[in-house]
């Protein structure tokens, strides 16, 4: 599969119930923490664009839309409980960073996906037809 | 982890907008005006709503930045939670209003100064809640760690790693308080006049007994023992700001605190070794809080209704006013000792006077007023007992003696600092130091 050269990452953060149990002693430390952690990549230029979700919306599904239900739980292990996009070379980096995300240390994760900037299907079969045109052209 | 970049790069001013155990003293003031609001029997469901309230903090502020007044962000969002859940529950209908009466500045929460309050009655939040903890209902052990759950913000974990002693302890501890507070069906109206005297010696007693807690061990824990001293000072400081608490002895205990919490630092080693008056050094001792010290002490004099407190801050003002050990005016000391046993009976207070007078009169005479003890066998398991006789028996050269009685005390301490001492002082006997 071909790919182009990526540079954004979305980090999500998953688990909506970590903070259960903290005490507010504890709470206070992780926001500060947290904000020190965003704060700096920011100032790197290396993060952009971040916002928490609602833990609560609506899931969509069947034809049509047919079905609408309450989701994802309140409190889940895998929901999404906000983003951020970085802006860095490569992949380990990206890891590297998401490795200091204070969270984790209370069982919260974070997910690391490199963004396309067009769906990688789309890409495929426009190099294929680029390649196609350039044989088209060779043999003329 | 690349903390010096971090450090380098966070807006500090940001980070530093959180004052030191926000969280914490915001929480105990929101959770005392919501259960005011809602009735000390849901006293649960106001810290639900207040820890429901700081896990939004932390589930926004790390994306959005930290707001301008954390503490006013933790009210509003606390106060919207309140009125959500008020509207949702018909038990609470007809209080909708009292949370703006109690929210909004007017009629207050916060408890600053020049409001309009009635004389006696206690508007401050958090000093009704105060009263309500050292309710005579609430068990003796509870009233502290209810204190602590409820004014501080403490976790039951926090609690119970304060106290050296189980979760599972603490937890019971605070059930069978709020069932005690459930379950009574006296008016939770504060008394007014002679009866609430009454109960402020015993809030009084209940702070005192906080402040010891943190003060008698620096073992381990260390700095969550030295927070009990300053909540505990915190907590009197509210109580003496207040019209109700404004009297000469609470006054005296907040003195009295102050000006044994400035020697915190000073009484122990990079080591956690204890260190006794003789051996601190007094550049350590927090002259802020000496100077607050005194001043609560000369607002404590007003009016004639002499306390333990005042004796006992007495007592450690003239430890703060001795520029070296040498220069301590036993004598005075000594003088308020006097008072102090005449005042409280307990074996405990005739032992530390009896300190004063070997330092007065002579390691001989120290001994003379330890056999004089009434109640001494009261002290008989107590360590203190044998370290002070040790050291009176050293002084007067009977190194095998002391030696004994050292090693009495040691048989019977439990801290791991005072053990150290006590064989730091029998290997000195060894030695013929």
């Amino acid at each position: 599969m071909v790919m182009e050269p990526v540079t954004e990452y979305m980090m999500l953060f998953r688990g909506t119930g970590w903070h259960k149990g903290l005490s507010p002693e504890e709470m206070q430390q992780i926001v500060t923490q947290m904000h020190a952690w965003l704060d700096s990549l920011t100032a790197q230029g290396k993060a952009r664009a971040g916002q928490p979700l609602h833990f609560e919306g609506k899931v969509i599904s069947g034809k049509s839309g047919r079905m609408v239900a309450d989701g994802p739980f309140a409190e889940s292990k895998e929901a999404i409980a906000g983003y951020f996009i970085l802006t860095v070379d490569s992949m380990d980096e990206a890891v590297e960073i998401a490795k200091n995300y204070p969270g984790l240390n209370y069982g919260a994760e974070v997910e690391v996906r490199p963004l396309a900037s067009e769906c990688a299907a789309v890409l495929n079969l426009r190099r294929e037809e680029e390649a196609a045109r350039a044989a088209g052209s060779g043999s003329r | 982890m690349s903390e010096a970049g971090t450090e380098s790069n966070a807006g500090p001013g940001d980070v530093s907008r959180i004052v030191e155990h926000c969280f914490r003293h915001e929480a105990g003031r929101m959770v005392s005006t919501l259960t005011r609001i809602f009735g000390a029997r849901h006293i649960n469901l106001a810290e639900d709503v207040v820890q429901e309230a700081l896990a939004r903090a932390l589930q926004t502020w790390p994306y959005y930045g930290i707001p301008r007044n954390p503490a006013a962000w933790i009210t509003q969002v606390s106060k919207n939670l309140a009125l959500d859940l008020m509207r949702r529950d018909k038990t609470f209908r007809n209080k909708e209003h009292d949370i703006s009466r109690f929210m909004d500045g007017g009629g207050t929460a916060s408890g600053g100064d020049g409001q309009v309050a009635f004389k006696d009655e206690i508007s401050d939040d958090r000093l009704w809640m105060m009263f309500m903890c050292c309710h005579p209902f609430v068990p003796r052990e509870a009233q502290v760690a209810l204190s602590l759950k409820t004014l501080c913000g403490f976790s039951t974990e926090e609690i119970a790693r304060a106290f050296l002693t189980s979760e599972a302890a603490v937890t019971k501890r605070l059930t069978r308080a709020k069932r005690k507070l459930r379950d009574a069906t006296v008016s939770y109206e504060l008394p007014t006049g002679e009866v609430l005297k009454e109960r402020l010696d015993s809030v009084l007693e209940t702070i005192y007994l906080l402040f010891n807690e943190g003060y008698k061990a620096s073992e381990g824990e260390s700095i969550i023992r030295k927070e009990l001293c300053l909540e505990a000072i915190r907590l009197c400081g509210i109580l003496a700001d207040h019209n109700v608490g404004d009297r000469p002895r609470v006054h005296a205990l907040l003195s009295l605190m102050l000006l044994n919490a400035a020697r915190l630092d000073a009484r122990t080693d990079a080591d956690g070794n204890i260190l006794t008056l003789r051996e601190q050094d007094r550049a350590l001792w927090d002259q802020g809080m000496i100077a607050r010290g005194m001043y609560h002490l000369v607002r404590s004099m007003e009016g004639n209704e002499p306390s333990v407190y005042h004796l006992e801050a007495s007592i450690a003002a003239c430890h703060s006013a001795a520029r070296d050990y040498e220069s301590t005016d036993w004598r005075r000391i000594l003088y308020f000792y006097d008072l102090l046993v005449g005042m409280d009976n307990s074996p405990v207070a005739a032992l530390n006077r009896a300190v004063a007078v070997a330092e007065v009169h002579g390691p001989g005479a120290g001994l003379e007023a330890v056999r004089g003890i009434a109640g001494r066998e009261q002290l008989e398991s107590y360590f203190l007992l044998y370290a002070v006789l040790g050291e009176f028996e050293e002084r007067l050269g009977n190194n095998a003696s002391a030696a004994e009685h050292f090693k009495k005390a040691l048989s019977l301490a439990t801290m791991k600092s005072e053990r150290k001492f006590l064989m730091q002082r029998i290997g000195d006997t060894a030695t013929g130091d």
